[in-house]
């Protein structure tokens, strides 16, 4: 029983790595998640707009979100593996 | 003075312009005065750090020196006056130090004192008026030459011609009030005679503004026997007080220091003359004396009366000269500077030393106090306030009623807001000295940079005033618009970051959400160029106009720039409000860019 015990310690302990990367990538999916509900949000803002500036001031934010979904999903990508 | 006695002022002076003639001409002579003592002391200024300061450090290193500097320059401009008022502009300039300035003081009441003997000797006096035409000549044909020094020249030059000729309009408007002062029927004996003519000795040196004028009267009147000896004794003295007046008036657009010269003169003069008055047989005694030995008849009461001047004004050097130390420190009692009050540091507390966290946290609280005070300069530049940026209408319509706004002094905000509390928290920092290995080395080295950040966007909002101030109101309407643009533009982001400091907490993603507000400076900046580029084109402004509007824009972008860099350090990496994962997703100025140009070609 103890050196069961010791073992999992073990290999808790090599991977680190593993579980950090893991810990990232939930994060990652939650921000990306927000930003997906934010973009939402925003796109609905745009639609009842009416006023020039206030329409380029949405595109602007929508854009910006979109830029960052798009880097996040490709971070994620890196750090998720292949699927074989 | 204070802006609500102006009218009343104003009213009052120009009932007296419609009363009397004599009056305009007072109040033209002195105005006319007062502009030659700013001029001067400008044209001081253009020497400061070279020559001139180099000559006065060697003529009025020790008070001897001083006194001898004093008396010369008397001596040759005939005018105690216009000694003591170039020395207040001296003073004021930062030239002298107060004690040299005594020491002039105490030259030029000798120095002064030949005018007497050449009145009396040779009845000759020089006659300092028809100075002032070739020196305005002279003073504006070097204003308008090149070169910081020329230019100085020139100031100095129309600023004598000025002071010249504000005496002289003066003593003109004054011509019919001197006529009517017939001495000779108010002849007085004993101490009652001798209080009186003091008195009017010295009300005709104020009103003439030249203690030579009374005395060129009091011995002309005693050479004809209008008046008695002894009269004339005190109106002498009386001349003596009354000449600090000329002093007094050019202290009146002088700092502190002129003032405080101003103050030793009337101090030195009044007590030597009170002295002189308690001792005035002994002193009458003491001129009989001398008159035998010099071989001065007794009969002669006008060289009588320059020796008794000569007397009197030495006696009071021997007697004030010796203290001229203490004069100072009373005088720096009697005339304290009124410094603003300036901002304290709040947090900094030396004994948080040992709590590296605590040290971060102080600095921190202490950057946003200065954050704030730069916000609140950098709005009141534009005639706004904090309380602006709460209400409901928009900022445009506040920035409009912001018209007449006056200039708001950003320097004196500076000093007074900024510069100390900003010291504070670089000595603090310094202070804490954490080896460079510990996470709190990192915050405050950042916290650092945020108050530089602060710094720069107020040294930003300085060079943006200047144009601000001059083209807000422009009968150009597209350059006043644009002016306003900018201004509208720096308040709306300030807004901004205020929405984005106190919506913190509800803020998910703190860090990604500042992408915005970086794209908006960019797009601002874009949309700003481009229209400044088509109103030249449409030669709606001058491009010359144009090119300060470029510049303007460009100082523009800087203090949005610098104050969010500082907020995003103040708000969120010293609260620790942004996760690592979202610095991964904000975007760099290049992906901003990208975004920016996307939306532009829709």
């Amino acid at each position: 029983m103890k050196i069961e015990k010791l073992l999992h310690k073990l290999q808790a302990f090599f991977n680190t790595d593993n579980h950090k990367k893991r810990q990232h990538i939930e994060e990652l999916k939650k921000i990306l998640l927000k930003l997906k509900k934010k973009e939402l949000k925003i796109t609905h803002a745009l639609q009842q707009a009416d006023q020039d500036c206030l329409i380029k001031h949405y595109q602007t934010e929508l854009e910006i979100i979109r830029a960052q979904r798009k880097k996040g999903i490709e971070v994620l990508h890196q750090l998720k593996p292949p699927k074989t | 003075m204070p802006r609500a006695l102006l009218p009343i002022v104003i009213s009052l002076l120009s009932y007296g312009f419609w009363l009397s003639d004599a009056f305009r001409g007072i109040a033209a002579g002195v105005s006319i005065f007062l502009f030659g003592m700013l001029s001067l002391e400008q044209g001081f200024k253009a020497f400061t750090g070279g020559v001139l300061e180099r000559i006065l450090q060697k003529t009025t290193d020790t008070s001897w020196k001083s006194f001898g500097f004093g008396f010369l320059s008397a001596t040759l401009m005939q005018s105690s006056g216009l000694v003591s008022v170039i020395t207040v502009s001296f003073l004021s300039a930062g030239l002298l130090d107060l004690v040299a300035g005594i020491g002039i003081i105490f030259g030029s009441n000798l120095g002064t004192t030949t005018g007497a003997w050449l009145i009396a000797g040779l009845g000759l006096k020089v006659n300092i008026a028809t100075y002032a035409m070739p020196l305005l000549v002279f003073g504006v044909l070097c204003i308008f030459q090149n070169g910081k020094q020329l230019k100085g020249i020139g100031y100095i030059l129309t600023g004598l011609g000025f002071l010249l000729l504000g005496i002289h309009y003066m003593k003109d408007s004054f011509e019919h009030v001197e006529s009517t002062i017939n001495l000779a029927h108010y002849s007085m004996s004993g101490i009652k005679g001798l209080l009186i003519y003091t008195v009017i000795g010295i009300i005709a040196t104020v009103i003439m503004q030249s203690s030579h004028a009374t005395l060129l009267l009091t011995i002309t009147a005693v050479s004809v026997h209008q008046i008695t000896y002894n009269n004339a004794l005190a109106l002498v003295i009386g001349a003596n007080i009354g000449t600090t007046v000329t002093a007094i008036i050019a202290s009146l657009g002088a700092n502190i220091q002129g003032k405080r010269l101003a103050g030793s003169h009337l101090l030195i003069n009044l007590c030597t003359g009170i002295i002189v008055l308690i001792f005035v047989k002994q002193f009458s005694m003491a001129v009989d004396i001398i008159s035998a030995h010099l071989g001065i008849s007794v009969a002669d009461p006008t060289l009588k009366l320059a020796i008794f001047h000569s007397l009197f004004n030495a006696v009071g050097i021997v007697i004030f000269f010796p203290l001229i130390n203490q004069q100072v420190l009373l005088l720096e009692k009697i005339f304290t500077e009124k410094r603003p009050t300036t901002f304290m540091p709040k947090y900094l507390d030396l004994s948080a030393m040992d709590f590296p966290e605590t040290v971060v946290e102080s600095v921190r609280l202490e950057s946003i106090h200065l954050y704030e005070n730069a916000l609140h300069i950098i709005l009141r530049t534009f005639g706004l306030d904090e309380h602006d940026l709460q209400q409901n209408d928009s900022l445009a319509q506040r920035l409009k009623h912001t018209g007449d706004a006056i200039e708001y002094d950003i320097d004196a905000a500076y000093e007074q807001r900024i510069k100390g509390l900003y010291s504070a928290i670089i000595a603090f920092i310094s202070q804490a000295g954490f080896s460079w290995q510990m996470t709190q080395s990192a915050k405050l080295s950042w916290l650092r940079e945020a108050n530089k950040h602060v710094v720069e966007a107020i040294k930003d909002t300085k060079h943006l005033q200047k144009n601000w101030s001059r083209f807000r109101l422009s009968s150009n309407q597209a350059t006043a618009d644009e002016y306003h643009k900018i201004a509208y533009q720096i308040a709306l982001h300030i807004k901004n970051i205020e929405t984005f400091r106190h919506e913190l907490e509800s803020n998910e993603l703190p860090l990604l959400s500042l992408d915005t507000l970086k794209a908006s400076i960019k797009n601002d900046d874009l949309q700003m160029n481009r229209a400044i580029e088509t109103l030249i084109r449409e030669q709606k402004i001058t491009p010359e106009t144009g090119s300060s509007l470029i510049n303007d824009s460009a100082y523009m972008r800087s203090i949005k720039k610098n104050l969010l860099k500082a907020a995003e350090t103040l708000f969120l990496y010293g609260n620790n409000g942004a996760t690592g994962v979202e610095h991964q997703l904000a975007l760099n100025e290049t992906e901003i860019n990208d975004v920016i140009h996307s939306v532009d070609k829709r």
